[in-house]
């Protein structure tokens, strides 16, 4: 290294030649495992295929759909606010729209499921696009409030409506049927809720790693910028959006056959802060992370309930830890610490 | 025939008149500058051009067809890019993915297409990185192709936004300041850029404070002051009118002091 002395000026830009030189020149197997697409997929396919091996009864399984079903609103979230940097306090309201498009069709008027849930997905599609466009005009608080009015609106027509949803009290949906055969039960549902789970990731990794997901995320960085450079950032806005209700009814729809019961509890404000909370705490901006984010919420709370009274109390303490130590959430800080450690014994 | 024309412009801010009936014409394949003191309206100028915002008064023509009003992405579909002199930066993305995003209106941008990764996509993303790479290199940011655009120097993301805003390959680039705030040197480098995207068929308008580099390149200057045209020409009329040197040095009333806004050199 005793030749690379330079003069003061000069010896800055020349390391900094050499270190890109051998950053892109090493994509080693490491890397490959490391990044998102390769590495991710494959580890996401492995846990999914080796997880059944230790789940031992009905409430295993139970708590394992419904980790996959709130990573699918979670996936679809993140590309909302981790990516596109808009927020909404109101996805809850999707989700429960999808369940309740499901559950009505299919129990009040005796229409396929498998057809319910496109119908539903679509529906909310619509409406979401409807909202976005003068809803996504706002950013910041404002945005958060409009999003939060909306949920709140679907929640109250879904409480209020009995005639049609029960009401409080809920309305029993029949099973999904899929090739002649009922889907009941834990491992049926598992494998089904897996399936959508890997799309839903694929779809997203497909999406940031394309132009468009590189506009949304510019226009996250800047929007003018990204305008000037010529993304219509307000079509994008409302584009990403739709996306992102569009896989919280799906997701909905599958919960609603999975429990075969629906409250509207599915679609209240709680529910919606809950899913904006697996995102941030499995790491904005990060697909896997906002897988993670749903894992760990989800079982949390099934460890903590032995605590009782004091589930809560440590639930919070947990989360405030993690913000404070991680403040970017556990996987983009985790796999900061793994590339870092990579690096040194790579050296 | 002008590739810009601007006519009878004027935007109001509440009770301030940034700018105030203003005309002057661009003619392709040229450099233009337009200087003036701080508060003159420079960078008003460019935002309304750009879209960013809408004038109160008058017209803007790009090729003969009237754009005022219309949004600065529609304005990008029709060969318009820039830069800012306030650095707006993807800071969350690497810095070839910042150039990518400005390459975005040459690229499958089909939602169905991105969301299934079909090969029109993968195969424009591999031909527009190696477009965005030679153009970083060209720039000269060679150095910092995979780098993570919120750790790279002042200079550097100077450049970085010349580099997106050519990745666009506007017929029309504004920069605004490209000199703001670098060092003799970096100046230097970012003069010889401009003069390179200019022969490159690129028509250039540029504000900016630093005088050798205006006078340098320029080959039509336009003055500005208090949201008017002060004066217009080339660099060595501009240089010679009493009325600039006024209004950089105050009202001194000795010609002789033009010197010290710089010479060619």
């Amino acid at each position: 290294m005793a030749h690379n002395v330079r003069p003061s000026g000069y010896s800055k830009f020349a390391k900094k030649q050499t270190y890109t030189r051998r950053m892109s020149t090493r994509k080693s197997r490491a890397q490959m495992l490391l990044s998102e697409r390769g590495g991710g997929m494959a580890s996401l396919l492995l846990v999914i295929l080796v997880l059944p091996l230790f789940l031992a009864n009905d409430y295993h399984y139970d708590v394992a759909v419904n980790i996959g079903i709130n990573a699918i609103v979670v996936v679809g979230l993140n590309l909302l606010i981790g990516y596109a940097g808009q927020i909404s306090l109101g996805h809850a309201g999707f989700f429960g729209l999808g369940a309740y498009t499901s559950a009505v069709l299919t129990a009040h008027y005796g229409l396929h499921g498998l057809l319910a849930l496109p119908i539903g997905a679509l529906g909310v599609g619509v409406l979401a696009y409807a909202i976005a466009r003068p809803v996504l005009r706002l950013s910041g608080h404002y945005l958060a409030m409009a999003t939060l009015g909306v949920g709140l609106i679907i929640n109250i027509i879904i409480s209020r409506e009995a005639w049609l949803t029960g009401g409080p009290d809920g309305m029993y949906v029949p099973l999904l049927e899929v090739f002649g055969t009922e889907v009941y039960g834990g491992p049926m549902w598992y494998w089904i809720v897996a399936a959508t789970l890997l799309l839903a990731v694929w779809l997203s990794l497909n999406l940031i790693d394309s132009p468009v997901g590189r506009a949304l995320r510019g226009l996250h960085g800047s929007e003018v910028a990204a305008q000037v450079a010529g993304v219509d950032t307000t079509r994008y806005k409302v584009m990403v959006f739709v996306i992102s209700a569009v896989m919280a009814a799906v997701a909905g729809s599958l919960a609603a056959h999975f429990s075969e019961f629906v409250t509207p509890a599915k679609a209240d404000f709680s529910h919606s802060i809950l899913f904006v909370t697996m995102v941030v705490l499995g790491g904005m901006a990060s697909t896997f992370g906002a897988v993670v984010g749903a894992a760990v919420l989800t079982l949390l709370p099934q460890f903590l309930a032995d605590f009782a009274d004091y589930e809560h109390v440590i639930l919070g303490l947990i989360m405030m830890t993690v913000m404070i130590f991680m403040p970017k959430g556990l996987v983009p800080t985790l796999a900061a610490l793994a590339r870092r450690g990579a690096r040194r014994t790579a050296r | 025939m002008s590739l810009l024309r601007v006519e009878n412009l004027g935007i109001q801010f509440g009770g301030v008149r940034a700018i105030q009936s203003l005309d002057f014409v661009i003619n392709p394949g040229t450099i233009h500058s337009i200087i003036g003191p701080n508060g003159a309206g420079k960078t008003t100028l460019f935002n309304i051009i750009t879209g960013i915002y809408a004038p109160t008064a008058g017209d803007i023509y790009l090729d003969n067809v009237p754009i005022t009003g219309r949004r600065p992405h529609e304005l990008a579909r029709m060969g318009m890019s820039r830069t800012f002199q306030n650095l707006q930066i993807m800071k969350t993305m690497t810095a070839i993915e910042n150039v990518m995003v400005g390459r975005h209106l040459h690229l499958n941008r089909n939602l169905l297409s991105c969301l299934l990764r079909l090969p029109s996509v993968t195969r424009g993303d591999r031909q527009a990185r190696k477009r965005c790479v030679e153009l970083m290199e060209s720039v000269g940011l060679g150095a910092y192709i995979d780098a993570e655009a919120g750790s790279m120097p002042y200079g550097a993301l100077k450049r970085l936004e010349i580099a997106r805003a050519l990745a666009a390959e506007p017929k029309l680039l504004l920069l605004d300041e490209p000199a703001a705030g670098l060092n003799a040197a970096e100046t230097k480098e970012i003069d010889e850029v401009i003069v390179k995207v200019a022969r490159s068929g690129v028509t250039v308008v540029l504000v900016e404070h630093d005088m050798k580099l205006v006078m340098g390149i320029s080959d039509h200057i336009l003055v500005l002051d208090y949201g008017r045209k002060l004066a217009e020409g080339t660099p060595d009329e501009v240089r010679a009118n009493p009325a600039v040197v006024a209004a950089y040095l105050g009202n001194v009333g000795n010609v002789g002091t033009v010197g010290t806004m710089g010479t060619v050199s």
